[in-house]
């Protein structure tokens, strides 16, 4: 890592302000920033690292009437080991339990999990050796190179600058994502709420739709005792990997399905389709099959990657079917 | 009888014996206050921090931030984007934790904060103050863990040994939160470290072993 000014913000103000003033990065946990400052990954290496953590009360879960409450600094660790969360959003805890490894779970915080930037190798070549769309440039790399990890349902269309349209085809890999998703979770900004549906989102070095010195600070998760749920990550090892896929699926009392995926799109994707086949019926053998394919529906693989679009009908099927 | 294999180096010191030197030589206050840019020589930290403001304004200032590491609280002074990891080993002589990935990979550098297992390459040592920092060297001084460190020398869970610490101070957090776990919650717990050498089968057995001798010891 290279020189930056270090700030503890006392409170959420100073924080949103320190970010505003330019060339300032926000520091929570430090899983997903550090590591990309000592692969200097930046296109401008930032002059200011904001640390959150100095922020009192933004760790916290609490269960209040119909809504679990958790604060944007609370670690994974944390939640894997909450009862509150185990009782009342079991997928929650057991996503947030096997995320990364047991020693960065207890410093990694769920805000910084949520807002982490794509784990896409040219996005994250040492030294900022790509100059990819995702950081402002001219194109993704990954559409024509090594694209075995990315997007099957195709690439985000975003501005890099005022009218200036480029397409990134880097998958959202985090745990949580698909998973307050399905929950139907909002989001606490210092700024606004945002439905967890609507929070991701692709642009110029961010995942979400937050803006310039927006801070994540709570997370809300409506309480349902009907609702039963599932959460199945597929990666290549158990420990210290992202998921190459992982899916949760929640139910309500009336078979109302809601079916996330992530690690497909570059923003978890909501399988509209197998929803609407899934609605009010129970899940038989040949429907849980017709859902897995419903789900890959409209999947466009690059040259890499269709191995994600079989691993999307057998995830969506067995899961199913496992409720 | 003490195992001949707790004996290290050539210096035929115990590992706890080594240990406790390298503890008892962590300097309590910086030896001399050195601006990093131009080698000027200042009394106190008030004093670099002016020199800074005069004439480095550019620059980053160094921070003073007093670490309590291994039961001894150490006044430092160095630049902020350091991680914890590189000021332990080259402000503080401890080698312990290792540098291996340097990305909150492999383990090999953990450490415990306030009782919990902590990554030291991801961290930054300016956010450490107040914390409660223990190393593997702290580990190896206290008596009651020396089955731990007997056991990995005895079924030989090394080879290079350049990953042992980060698996050893993972194993005492473990032990620590649960006196008497599986082999399955073992494997678990030192899940987030990595042994290229592929020693992982001798950790479980290790740690089982040093249980029982443990619960032996706090039963006599």
């Amino acid at each position: 890592m290279r020189a930056f000014n270090h700030i503890n913000a006392a409170t959420l103000d100073g924080a949103s302000d320190a970010l505003k003033r330019g060339g300032a990065v926000a520091l929570a946990g430090g899983g997903d920033l550090l590591g990309a400052l000592k692969d200097d990954i930046f296109p401008t290496y930032p002059k200011t690292v904001v640390n959150l953590k100095s922020i009192p009360e933004l760790e916290y879960i609490t269960a209040e009437g119909d809504t679990l409450k958790i604060g944007a600094l609370t670690t994974l660790a944390d939640i894997a080991r909450s009862s509150v969360v185990t009782e009342n959003a079991d997928i929650l805890a057991l996503a947030a339990g096997r995320a990364s490894s047991p020693s960065l779970r207890e410093t990694t915080t769920i805000g910084g999990n949520l807002c982490q930037l794509p784990r896409c190798w040219y996005f994250r070549k040492l030294n900022n050796r790509f100059d990819c769309a995702r950081k402002g440039g001219d194109r993704c790399f990954a559409v024509t190179g090594d694209n075995r990890y990315h997007s099957v349902f195709g690439g985000a269309v975003f501005e890099t600058a005022p009218g200036v349209k480029r397409t990134c085809v880097a998958v959202n890999q985090g745990d949580l994502a698909p998973v307050l998703t399905v929950l139907g979770a909002k989001l606490k900004t210092t700024e606004r709420v945002i439905d967890a549906g609507d929070f991701f989102g692709v642009g110029v070095l961010t995942a979400t739709v937050l803006n310039c010195g927006e801070i994540l600070t709570e997370i809300q998760i409506p309480i349902n005792g009907a609702r039963k749920s599932r959460y199945k990550r597929f990666a290549f090892r158990k420990s210290i990997d992202f998921p190459v896929i992982n899916l949760a699926i929640s139910v309500d009392g009336e078979n109302n399905y809601r079916i996330c995926l992530g690690g497909v799109a570059p923003v978890p994707y909501i399988a509209a389709q197998a929803e609407t086949l899934l609605a009010g019926r129970a899940i038989t053998e040949e429907l849980a099959e017709k859902a897995g394919l419903a789900a890959a529906e409209g999947a466009k693989p690059y040259e890499a990657n269709s191995y994600k679009v079989q691993l999307i009908k057998t995830l969506v099927k067995r899961e199913l079917l496992a409720f | 009888m003490p195992m001949e294999t707790t004996r290290v180096g050539t210096s035929l010191k115990t590992a706890s014996e080594q240990a406790a030197a390298t503890i008892a030589a962590m300097p309590a206050y910086p030896k001399s206050i050195r601006c990093p840019i131009c080698q000027r020589q200042c009394l106190t930290y008030a004093e670099l921090a002016d020199h800074y403001a005069a004439e480095h304004p550019d620059s980053v200032a160094p921070v003073a931030v007093t670490l309590n590491v291994n039961g001894k609280a150490c006044a430092l002074i160095f630049e902020p984007h350091l991680t914890l990891k590189h000021v332990l080993q080259f402000h503080l002589g401890l080698t312990g934790a290792k540098e291996m990935c340097d990305r909150g990979a492999c383990g090999s550098c953990t450490v415990i904060m306030d009782g919990k297992p902590t990554l030291s390459c991801n961290i930054l040592a300016a956010e450490c103050e107040g914390k409660v920092i223990q190393t593997v060297e702290g580990i190896a001084v206290i008596p009651k863990w020396k089955p731990l460190i007997d056991a990995y020398c005895k079924w030989d869970a090394m080879q290079c040994g350049y990953c042992t610490p980060g698996f050893l101070v993972a194993a005492k957090v473990l032990l620590d939160r649960n006196p008497h776990p599986t082999e399955q919650e073992i494997n678990e717990a030192l899940s987030g470290n990595i042994c290229i050498c592929g020693t992982q089968p001798r950790h479980s057995q290790a740690i089982l072993e040093a249980v029982l001798v443990m619960a032996e010891g706090s039963d006599g």
